[in-house]
């Protein structure tokens, strides 16, 4: 037996209604080309009773953004806070998280809203637009929300000059280290829960900026569907206009200068305004 | 109050070699709309699925050229299930030990063909199982307006409380589906795909569509993707017992769960 990867972690979580507790501590190993997982038990007993600070910071945030958006209109809401430890090679660190998925509906489309912070604003703004949605658009210059171009990134890789942003650990307990993003194999391990064997992966891209915003193109403001390849289906804003569009993402005029916003696609990427 | 409490083993295997293996178990105890969930151990479930595990092992070591994975689960309601997932040359069925080797046998027998992808659609081996489950099964999770079945068509597709692990949130998902005809009309088409093995499928509560991934068939892998109006006024015609379908694992909320699939011989026309 080798390095043995260890998780302590707590995480609160709503989910259509219902919010979730859950408490687990477990271990990762390779013995003999075997990967194996288990929960281990904790030398020191963890408490094993909901937090009532917890949920309720939870269930504020839930409270916040069913206020901001009309009902009938969430299909789907997960929100989750957690705390997790992580200990491997000596290393030894921990982590706050949280998630946000949303799907917004105005049939017959279907808005898409991943985020790493309890942000309302960005989903009330979504949720306005898609609520006053027009008729589809063709356009030839645009412009990608810091959300829209983080979950866009990954396909990029190798294609579009990007760095890995340095800080923190990885599933190997490696430090991550700004590198250049290349198609070579990435130096660090991407383990997106305990009971999953890691994997190598670019961390925490981000695109390094380039050329010019032209911030009068219009602006694709949310997903309508997930990414397939390089094609983004979008909700988009042009003035008081708001319609769908599909755009290919393959190319990109610039990138802006202004502070990147980290956003859970892949193994973490750093949304900032586009073009295309 | 009510508890749930589960244990699970899951092992990989690659050429007849483990090369993956997890332990899980924890108990959830809900109150209301608050679940309250930890990875406590019972070591009677686990227990369980050790012996399960160990009856599914002997019959991975002979499926050398396959991609095995096992996972059985042990719930405090006694039930222990064990499903196996196995893939050969990028195709797989999902099967039980019981009928593990002669679903093996069917990945091995089944071919790709070329034909042009027209005409009739009959769905070989249980394989309408899947569409049904897409365009009857789901749509039930999701309280969809009624669309019009044939006469002939029963299909049963009861709803029950599940989840996959003790960190999930239980929901309404079907435990098994299982069609059958009464005196259905059956004309074998002269112009027709025959669909042996189906890759994946999904139903779509907001647009309603169906769409189906055939992994093999006369005309090779393709996708159908219909209305479930369309689906429904499409079932021609039908023959034969219920046949098991070696093979869905139902994905929702990011939840897989096993669901035992029946269909008969079954004739669709005008899907493609």
């Amino acid at each position: 037996m080798t390095e043995v990867y260890r998780k302590v972690g707590r995480v609160i979580r709503y989910e259509n209604g219902i919010v979730i507790a859950v408490s687990e501590s477990g271990e990762a190993f390779e013995k003999d080309g075997v990967f194996q997982a288990r929960p281990f038990v904790q030398k020191i007993a963890q408490t094993r009773a909901l937090t009532p600070s917890a949920i309720a910071y939870v269930e504020q945030y839930v409270a916040q953004v069913r206020l901001s958006v009309r009902s009938g209109r969430i299909e789907r809401f997960i929100a989750s806070a957690g705390v997790a430890t992580h200990e491997i090679n000596g290393s030894n660190w921990s982590e706050e998280s949280r998630r946000v998925h949303l799907s917004l509906v105005n049939r017959p489309l279907r808005a898409l809203i991943d985020l790493a912070s309890f942000d309302v604003e960005i989903i009330k703004a979504v949720a306005d637009a898609l609520a006053r949605v027009g008729a589809e658009r063709e356009v030839k210059r645009i412009r990608l929300a810091p959300n829209v171009s983080a979950a866009l990134l990954p396909s990029l890789i190798g294609e579009l000059a990007m760095e890995q942003s340095g800080g923190g650990f990885d599933g190997r307990g490696q430090r991550i280290e700004t590198r250049a993003v290349t198609h070579d194999p990435p130096p660090n391990w991407y383990r997106p829960g305990y009971a999953v064997r890691p994997l190598r992966a670019w961390m925490n891209i981000r695109a390094l900026p380039f050329g010019r915003i032209d911030h009068d193109a219009p602006i694709a403001i949310a997903l309508l569907e997930p990414i397939h390849g390089t094609s983004l289906r979008v909700l988009c804003i042009d003035g008081d206009d708001v319609f769908p569009t599909t755009v290919d993402g393959s190319h990109i005029a610039s990138v802006s200068r202004a502070e990147p916003v980290w956003y859970p696609y892949a193994a973490g990427s750093f949304g900032v305004e586009m073009m295309l | 109050m009510t508890t749930f409490a589960i244990a699970s083993r899951d092992e990989l295997w690659l050429g007849g070699a483990l090369v993956e293996s997890r332990l899980m178990h924890g108990v959830a105890t809900q109150r209301g709309d608050s679940i309250d969930a930890s990875d406590a151990r019972d070591d009677e479930l686990v227990r369980a699925c050790d012996l399960a595990i160990d009856a599914a092992r002997a019959a991975v070591a002979s499926f050398r050229d396959a991609r095995v994975r096992i996972v059985v689960r042990a719930t405090q309601n006694g039930e222990v299930e064990t499903t196996m997932t196995i893939a050969v040359d990028g195709v797989s069925v999902v099967t039980t030990p019981p009928d593990a080797l002669a679903d093996y046998e069917l990945l091995h027998r089944v071919r790709n063909g070329s034909a042009a992808l027209r005409g009739a659609i009959v769905w070989q081996n249980g394989s309408a199982a899947v569409l049904l489950h897409e365009a009857f099964g789901h749509a039930s999770e999701h309280d969809a307006a009624p669309v019009a079945w044939p006469s002939w068509l029963s299909i049963e597709a009861p709803l029950v409380s599940r989840r996959e692990t003790f960190r999930d949130v239980p929901l309404l998902r079907m435990a098994r589906l299982v069609a059958r005809q009464t005196d259905a009309p059956f004309v074998m088409p002269d112009e027709r795909i025959e669909v042996q093995l189906v890759a994946g499928g999904a139903y779509d509560p907001m647009s309603d569509m169906v769409t189906v991934e055939v992994a093999v068939s006369s005309a090779g892998p393709f996708t159908m993707r219909r209305s479930r109006a369309e689906v429904a006024a499409s079932i021609a015609g039908a023959s034969g017992e219920p046949i098991r379908y070696p093979g869905v694992i139902c994905s929702r909320e990011g939840q897989e769960l096993y669901v035992a699939s029946y269909a008969p011989l079954m004739i669709t026309d005008g899907l493609l």
